[in-house]
């Protein structure tokens, strides 16, 4: 479970926020845009205590699949208040994924919040690969 | 995709009908404000909404139109009940969101010493910002009545008074809500949110009636000038993202996705006449109402925090909801179509209802005005009360702008914002800020924002509502 800060670069969207991510494999791009979400809506400062969930989600293509796992990260926090620390891939098709992903409850303490993020949207959202070089668009409601 | 733009007249720009458009689009808009429209996405979400099935008239876009997701912000549209459809991306993630106008018998030259403390007091009292959880803790039984009830389960609790029913739109609940078509993630996001503000763009705000256009109306909304008045601007919180949500999900899961030759995903939808779409209604309907009873306590916590800070009675006080508008829905309305009274689902992104006088939906207290239409700005000008008129009928299947509209990306905002003290400028202004969140004051300066004088009279000059007065701010707070 890597600690990286993720590469993204955000993409003007009147309304709302809209981020280009990159990827040197799918599980790269789908680890890297999870991380992503992660960055733009917290910072956290130390993680004291994590547990581990394993979470399953299956899609029509890889843009649905990547709007359900992004949605699943914000779910955990929104419905669960749970912050993932950490996310490691398990396994990774065109129709599903399967992650291990460590969680803490939100601490403001630990946890500062930069933006609140409330969706996912499907508006735009596209996951391609050129040149071995993976890259998905996501665009979320704020 | 480069798009046609014709004028019509100074405020009307058709889209004509292209490719797989079904309809025409039109744009209220000026040749001020239409420039905003033509470095973004927006008018091509004019044009994708013109796609879908069972579209009637025209795919339209209020004055305050900005790039959105699927719909533009700003987007109304009709869809015929039988060929027609409903779409989620259509309505947005936050049913319902809109705002509700209180007025008072004070004066804002008696309160000006005190806004400081009133805006901190209020800041204390209602719960905003990202997450927060409000005052009421619901039961699954209790979120359900208000799922089915909307604001008069609110009033039933204490929250105000049964006269404020006739003064929300559809009486503060919708018809249709059924809580069994509910996701065990939607009830759980429920349970705490009620009578919480939220974060971004929601706001409560302090104001004086800085000008009246309208003396017989205003006298009849009772506004006079320097009138003290307090605008709530909320939705229905996390119970309406996670509502739509589930309902894009099943739709993207159940749909072939190339049948429905989609021009943007975020515009899955499904058949009126479909279960799918009947329980997408049934819980779109939930969502609404939650707004509605949401308002309607946040609405009496202002009252209580204004009698505690001001220690004054609640008859010195005397504060009197206005009306209540939402401004994300989808809607079963009579509209008159080639000559027939007909049964629409209208949709409305970002856009306000605006009923004329004599429309028969309207309570006694405004069938010979006009629905109060509520215009907010930005949080550095001005916001308007307008009465809806007959234009939206004939033009708009009812509906108006919702607010200013947004001009600049958030991250532009925040660049431009950079080393600036926005808390700083807009007291300097007279006007005194708190927000929870971090970022919340940048995003949401005034220059992020199109010039709301401008959007309102594109839609006084439209007909689609008549100004009536206009508030300026006298201190805020956001979430």
């Amino acid at each position: 479970m890597t600690k990286t800060i993720p590469q993204y670069t955000i993409l003007d969207h009147t309304a709302d926020l809209g981020v280009s991510i990159t990827g040197s494999s799918l599980i790269d791009l789908f680890e890297n845009a999870g991380r992503t979400l992660l960055h733009l809506m917290f910072r956290i400062r130390l993680v004291k205590k994590a547990d581990l969930i394993r979470i399953s989600i299956s899609g029509n293509d890889l843009a649905d699949l990547m709007n359900k796992w992004l949605s699943e990260i914000l779910y955990l926090y929104a419905g669960e208040n749970l912050v993932v620390t950490g996310i490691n891939i398990d396994s990774l098709s065109p129709s599903s994924l399967k992650a291990t992903l460590k969680t803490s409850p939100f601490n403001p303490k630990f946890h500062e919040i930069i933006r609140d993020i409330k969706a996912v949207t499907y508006h735009q959202i596209a996951v391609t690969d050129e040149n071995g070089i993976w890259t998905a668009r996501v665009i979320f409601d704020l | 995709m480069e798009i046609e733009l014709k004028e019509i007249d100074k405020n009307r720009w058709l889209i004509p009908k292209k490719g797989n458009m079904r309809v025409p689009g039109i744009v209220f808009s000026n040749h001020q404000l239409i420039k905003d429209l033509l470095h973004d996405q927006s008018l091509l979400q004019v044009v994708n909404v013109a796609t879908l099935p069972g579209i009637v008239k025209q795919s339209l876009a209020m004055p305050d139109i900005h790039w959105g997701y699927g719909f533009p912000i700003g987007g109304v549209a009709a869809f015929q009940m039988k060929e027609g459809i409903v779409s989620p991306g259509g309505v947005g993630y936050d049913i319902n969101c809109g705002c509700r106008l209180m007025t008072t018998s004070l004066k804002a030259s008696e309160i000006r010493p005190y806004v400081k403390d009133l805006i901190s007091a209020f800041f204390r009292n209602i719960p905003a910002g990202v997450g927060s959880e409000g005052a009421v803790h619901l039961s699954k039984q209790d979120e359900a009545k208000v799922a089915l009830e909307g604001a008069s389960w609110a009033v039933k609790k204490g929250f105000g008074q049964p006269e404020d029913l006739e003064r929300t739109e559809d009486y503060g609940a919708l018809d249709g809500a059924d809580p069994s078509v509910l996701s065990d993630r939607a009830i759980k996001r429920g349970l705490d949110q009620l009578g919480t503000l939220g974060s971004g763009n929601h706001f409560l705000e302090l104001q004086v009636v800085d000008h009246v256009y309208d003396n017989w109306t205003a006298d009849r909304f009772n506004l006079f000038e320097g009138q003290t008045t307090i605008l709530i601007h909320s939705g229905s919180r996390g119970f309406g993202h996670q509502i739509c949500d589930d309902f894009l999900k099943e739709m993207t899961a159940e749909s072939s996705l190339t049948d429905l030759q989609l021009p943007d995903r975020q515009l899955v939808y499904a058949s009126l006449t479909s279960d799918r779409g009947r329980r997408y209604l049934s819980a779109m309907a939930c969502a609404a109402n939650y707004a509605w009873a949401n308002r309607q306590i946040l609405m009496h916590l202002a009252h209580e925090t204004l009698i505690t800070a001001l220690s004054i009675s609640p008859n010195e006080l005397n504060m009197k909801l206005l009306y209540d508008v939402c401004h994300n829905i989808a809607k079963k309305e009579l509209h008159n179509l080639d000559g027939q009274d007909t049964l629409l689902c209208v949709h409305r992104k970002g856009a306000t209802r605006s009923l004329p006088p004599g429309h028969p939906v309207l309570p006694q207290i405004y069938k010979d005005t006009g629905q109060p239409v509520l215009i907010p700005g930005d949080m550095g000008t001005y916001s308007y009360v307008l009465a809806g008129a007959q234009g939206a009928m004939e033009l708009s299947f009812g509906s108006s702008c919702h607010g200013a509209g947004r001009s600049l990306s958030r991250s532009k905002a925040v660049k431009m914002a950079k080393g600036r003290s926005i808390h700083r400028e807009l007291e300097d202004k007279g006007i005194i800020v708190q927000a929870r969140g971090k970022l919340t004051l940048k995003e949401e300066m005034p220059e992020a924002y199109k010039d709301v004088s401008q959007v309102v009279e594109v839609v006084h000059e439209s007909g689609l509502a008549k100004k009536v007065a206009r508030l300026r701010p006298l201190g805020v707070i956001k979430g």
